[in-house]
């Protein structure tokens, strides 16, 4: 009997944190599925009652009218293209210039270096809303608002950025480098043979979190673009939401499909997500 | 090459990043500085004019902006607590299931997955959800029981507005500190609490006497994460209002200087509003950063 009642409770000692885990992973999961699910139903069964999990007859027609949008002119592939070629811009100019600024605080002794690296530390203390405004003005001023321009380059680098990029590259032993000096290696050659590789599990993460940031900006490319063409997804779906004529089951489609690729990011990736410290770092 | 000559390929280095930060930080920054201190319409040429303290008073005697930093306040505390204290109690128990690591995987991403879908999208998604006809009115209704559906106004009414935006917070970013928690959490020596068992200890005793006091860096983190990720908060509002809630109850202040920029060109007030802003999460950060640095533990 006592060795049962051991048993029992160590069963029990997994048992309650399964079920508690369960319902909090099944409520998270609701919002997700109700978009999945809504973004195949008619459009006359998305607020039926009571709400079906499994759709009574599939509609796929939703996903064309998301891509041609209401007026059926296909601005959403344009947009999908912006935001990626957007994203991925910002992704490897980040990643480019936090590396290199990286690699010069850290590997040479010049004049003002930490003065330099605490001026640029002391910018994540800036919120981004508080300069949005002035930031726009000077895009306005040297031209190149309302262009990829300036969707990309004000907002394409972050002092958190420029921060892993130093720590990681700390790390790289300097007898690497001189090495290569002695073997003549040019100091750009350095940075990008020697320093790059060395440091890339740190720029892969930096990469992915910068470009899943990009993707979900909302409020730069609100205030820099006027003109259609040069909207991203974000205002596309805002855009959508705003006309009255909106059916809501091809609302959802446009959010599945703005959804995906950075899904697809994250399942590829999703070490990098859900691993142990890098991330503890990031978002700001 | 000599020494001296080859540190300024350093300088060189460095010179993309500090061309970035000199255009598009500071000089914002001391232009949001400076606006502040003038009057001026964004689309018009007529040049800005000095006018003091005048727009730092004018917002601050307006009920437009009390009324903003009221919204923020509520919104950001009413995500923190849930947030911060939900967050520790998910990953406390993921971490008991150390067993079995891909259970642990797989919880973990689904609780992280709302952080991946974009800021628009899960504003959307819960627009429907909490539209009249939509599941939050079909499941409330169940649960109380109610014989004739009522509607709970989830958009409509000034409350339920907030509380409809602090869900969808809460959503969203619970599983980003959830894993935060967890790696705090698995540093933590399994040593200590084999001692503790050995003692008696109960499992309330450990969790308060071993695993907080262990966890304190990362909570502080936490704390200072989270409390500036809700007081800046944007998209969801933006959401909101754009398709049809009531503005005032969930007019935060990231939307009141963007509508006071954008909406009615007056850049003084806007930039007042923002200095204003930088100035409470500056301080906000110097004064916990002074709390915690007061009281380190270490068992180790």
């Amino acid at each position: 009997m006592y060795i049962r009642g051991e048993k029992f409770k160590k069963h029990l000692r997994l048992i309650i944190p399964l079920v508690v885990l369960t319902v909090f992973a099944l409520a998270i999961l609701v919002p997700i599925l109700f978009m999945l699910i809504s973004s195949v139903k008619h459009p006359l069964d998305v607020f039926e009652f009571p709400f079906r999990w499994i759709p009574r007859r599939l509609h796929f027609y939703n996903y064309i009218q998301a891509i041609a949008g209401n007026d059926g002119n296909y601005y959403f592939i344009r947009l999908t293209f912006n935001s990626l070629f957007v994203a991925g811009s910002i992704m490897c100019l980040n990643v480019l210039v936090a590396s290199a600024a990286g690699y010069g605080l850290t590997k040479f002794r010049f004049r003002g270096r930490q003065v330099i690296f605490v001026l640029i530390l002391a910018t994540m203390m800036i919120p981004f809303e508080t300069i949005m405004i002035p930031l726009l003005m000077l895009t306005i001023r040297l031209r190149i608002q309302d262009s990829y321009m300036g969707l990309i380059f004000p907002v394409m680098l972050t002092a958190f950025a420029v921060f892993l990029m130093r720590q990681s590259i700390l790390t790289v032993p300097d007898d690497y480098i001189d090495s290569a000096r002695i073997d003549g290696a040019g100091e750009l050659r350095i940075f990008f043979s020697i320093i790059f590789p060395t440091v890339k599990p740190t720029a892969v993460t930096l990469a992915i979190l910068v470009f899943r940031e990009s993707w979900d900006n909302l409020i730069w490319p609100l205030i820099v673009v006027q003109s259609q063409k040069y909207k991203t997804l974000p205002l596309y779906i805002i855009s959508f939401l705003d006309e009255k004529y909106t059916n809501e089951a091809a609302l959802m489609a446009v959010a599945v499909l703005a959804t995906i690729p950075i899904f697809m990011l994250f399942f590829a990736f999703s070490r990098y997500f859900i691993g142990e410290g890098i991330l503890t770092g990031a978002k700001g | 090459m000599g020494i001296k000559r080859r540190q300024y390929w350093g300088l060189i280095f460095v010179l993309p990043a500090v061309i970035f930060f000199a255009l598009f930080s500071y000089l914002p920054m001391i232009n949001s500085f400076i606006a502040s201190f003038h009057s001026k319409d964004i689309i018009s040429l007529k040049a800005p004019v000095f006018v003091g303290f005048k727009n730092y008073i004018h917002i601050f005697t307006s009920e437009d902006f009390i009324n903003s930093i009221k919204a923020t306040i509520i919104f950001a505390v009413g995500c923190f607590i849930p947030l911060v204290t939900i967050s520790l109690l998910i990953a406390t128990v993921i971490v008991s299931l150390r067993r079995i690591p891909w259970i642990q995987n797989l919880f973990k991403m689904i609780y992280y997955s709302p952080s991946i879908v974009s800021g628009v999208v899960s504003a959307t998604i819960w627009l429907l959800i909490f539209d009249p006809r939509g599941l939050a009115n079909q499941w409330l209704n169940f649960i109380a029981g109610n014989p004739t559906p009522v509607d709970f106004k989830w958009l409509a009414l000034p409350a339920m507005a907030r509380l409809a935006t602090i869900i969808i917070y809460f959503w969203k970013y619970v599983g980003y500190f959830v894993i935060i928690y967890f790696a705090g959490l698995v540093s933590i020596p399994q040593s200590l609490y084999e001692v503790a068992d050995i003692d008696g200890a109960s499992g309330w005793k450990k969790f308060l006497s071993i695993t907080i006091p262990l966890l304190k860096p990362t909570i502080e983190f936490v704390f200072i994460v989270a409390f500036i990720q809700c007081v800046r908060t944007f998209s969801i509002q933006y959401v909101f209002v754009q398709s049809g809630s009531p503005r005032e109850p969930i007019n935060v202040v990231s939307l009141n200087i963007y509508t006071t920029a954008m909406q009615y060109h007056s850049l003084g007030r806007s930039t007042a509003m923002s200095v204003s802003l930088f100035c409470f999460i500056l301080i906000f950060t110097i004064v916990q950063l002074r709390i915690y640095r007061s009281e380190r533990v270490s068992y180790v």
